[in-house]
């Protein structure tokens, strides 16, 4: 990255449109090929050509890598943590976030979730409910409402979730920008590693310091929290919450704003169930969750085999990386009907969009309150807004993280 | 036919995720140390009972009537 480079990102706000390609990929529906591939066999060792890059050659020597397909397959996977350790996330994003319950097995990570879970439960979470999250999508709707069209993406999706987790941890609003700014540094790493890696070097020092600041001065806040929290005796040491509180940031701001824009997709793509909703927000939760299986914001996960296995028939040898593939997994013919539909009001409610099994998202009570507080307030401030009929129709794109990259609308605000 | 479903927690495997509290609020809630606990059974409908014990992620719920277990994991036909 060149000095000019720097200075222009130091100085505007974040623009989605900059990083979609080196974040996530331009691929705009993987979900063909994945069933195509399914219909071969629900799980495949070796290099699969998923048309997002040029097939890495298979080095002989190494172990075949997996990948799951199936919906049963990827639920047998995840509930078997002793067979599929989460081991596999100590390379890059140990060395990148620190230790974190990402890469711990049981026993270790059972103790070390009980000790942050506490704060994300959601009765925890309701406090931040109206003081918070109504209050920054308010904010960000009273800077455009007054035109009748907007991008929700730009406008609202991209910005909230950074906003709330920043005051979630007690941050002073002066540090949102540059908050944001490490965040998507640290999430953008695969496209420059100096960077991301510097971006947590500058997160660890900030960090420290203002939990000595919660030491001194505790507030309500979570930092405060996690510098007091006790289970059994244990506590957290300063490593664990700094590295803790770094894989907060694209945990908790990339998926939830991906999530809410995949909902509105969803939702503005079919005017029957936007309207149904619209009028009935007791829908909210199944509209929510049917958003999370057709277009899960973070569609793999990964594990390593720990001993030689066997999954739906096929050999796996102990030491292979198997890549789970949520979103294929959730358009499962085998289990659903019509799976490339949204449809909230399908029979089957059951998906892996939070993944599943212990390390099962941990901010999901979170992110469901985050995008319930933002589609009501459009809902209420806007009207039932519509897809803009000048703009191009925005459709979701990318490959490991998906989500659109625009949502032009237009409304008759009430 | 009995009038409502039992439902029973393997707290070995609970690791209060909260989710069956998200979907059956007036059944399920966490206890302080952090794991389901079933408050009222015949405050859910059946439908959504299903929907939070499949939606377990450590499969730690389970449905029974008559003394039976229920068959969980449907799939739409």
């Amino acid at each position: 990255m060149t000095a000019t480079d720097s200075t222009r990102v130091a100085a505007e706000p974040f623009d989605p449109f900059e990083l979609k390609d080196v974040v996530s990929g331009n691929i705009r529906d993987p979900y063909p090929r994945m069933r195509e591939l399914r219909l071969q066999s629900p799980v495949h060792v070796g290099p699969v050509d998923l048309g997002d890059e040029e097939p890495i050659p298979l080095d002989p020597s190494a172990i075949p890598p997996v990948t799951v397909f199936g919906f049963d397959e990827v639920v047998q996977v995840l509930r078997d943590n002793e067979t599929y350790s989460s081991s596999v996330y100590e390379g890059v994003m140990g060395t990148v976030m620190g230790r974190t319950i990402l890469q711990m097995d049981e026993p270790e990570h059972r103790m070390s979730r009980a000790l942050v879970s506490q704060s994300f439960r959601s009765k925890v979470l309701e406090r931040w409910e109206e003081q918070l999250v109504a209050v920054v999508v308010n904010e960000l709707i009273d800077s455009f409402i007054a035109r009748g069209h907007a991008d929700l993406v730009r406008e609202v999706t991209f910005n909230y979730p950074a906003q709330v987790i920043a005051h979630i941890l007690g941050l002073p609003r002066a540090d949102y920008p540059r908050f944001q700014r490490w965040a998507i540094e640290l999430t953008s790493l695969a496209a420059n590693w100096d960077r991301g890696m510097a971006a947590s070097a500058a997160l660890r020092v900030y960090f420290c310091a203002v939990m000595e600041e919660r030491r001194s001065v505790p507030g309500d806040d979570l930092i405060s929290d996690l510098v007091r929290v006790e289970v059994e005796g244990e506590r957290l040491e300063d490593e664990e919450i700094c590295s803790f509180l770094r894989l907060l940031l694209p945990a908790g701001v990339e998926t939830t704003y991906r999530a809410t824009g995949n909902l509105l997709l969803g939702l503005l793509g079919d005017r029957p169930q936007f309207d149904a909703l619209y009028h009935d927000r007791s829908l909210y939760a199944q509209a929510f969750e049917e958003s999370l299986r057709w277009e899960p914001p973070v569609t793999v996960i990964l594990r390593r085999a720990t001993r030689d296995t066997e999954l739906a028939g096929v050999p796996i040898s102990a030491g292979a990386d198997v890549a789970l593939l949520l979103g294929a997994a959730n358009r499962d013919e085998r289990k659903y009907v019509d799976p490339d539909r949204y449809d909230m009001f399908r029979e089957v409610r059951q998906h892996v969009g939070f993944g599943f099994g212990v390390h099962v998202c941990l901010g999901m009570h979170l992110a469901r309150m985050e995008s319930r507080v933002a589609i009501n307030t459009l809902f209420d401030r806007l009207g039932p807004f519509t897809l803009d009929p000048e703009a191009e129709v925005p459709h979701i794109e990318g490959m490991a993280f998906r989500s659109p990259l625009s949502l032009p609308v237009v409304f008759q605000a009430p | 036919m009995s009038e409502h479903m039992d439902v029973k927690i393997d707290w070995d495997r609970c690791m209060g995720s909260g989710n069956c509290v998200f979907w059956a609020p007036g059944t399920f809630d966490l206890s302080e140390d952090g794991h389901a606990v079933v408050t009222d059974v015949g405050a859910t409908d059946e439908d959504r009972l299903r929907i939070a014990a499949e939606g377990c992620p450590v499969g730690a719920i389970s449905l029974w009537r008559d003394g039976r277990e229920v068959a969980l994991n449907e799939k739409e036909e």
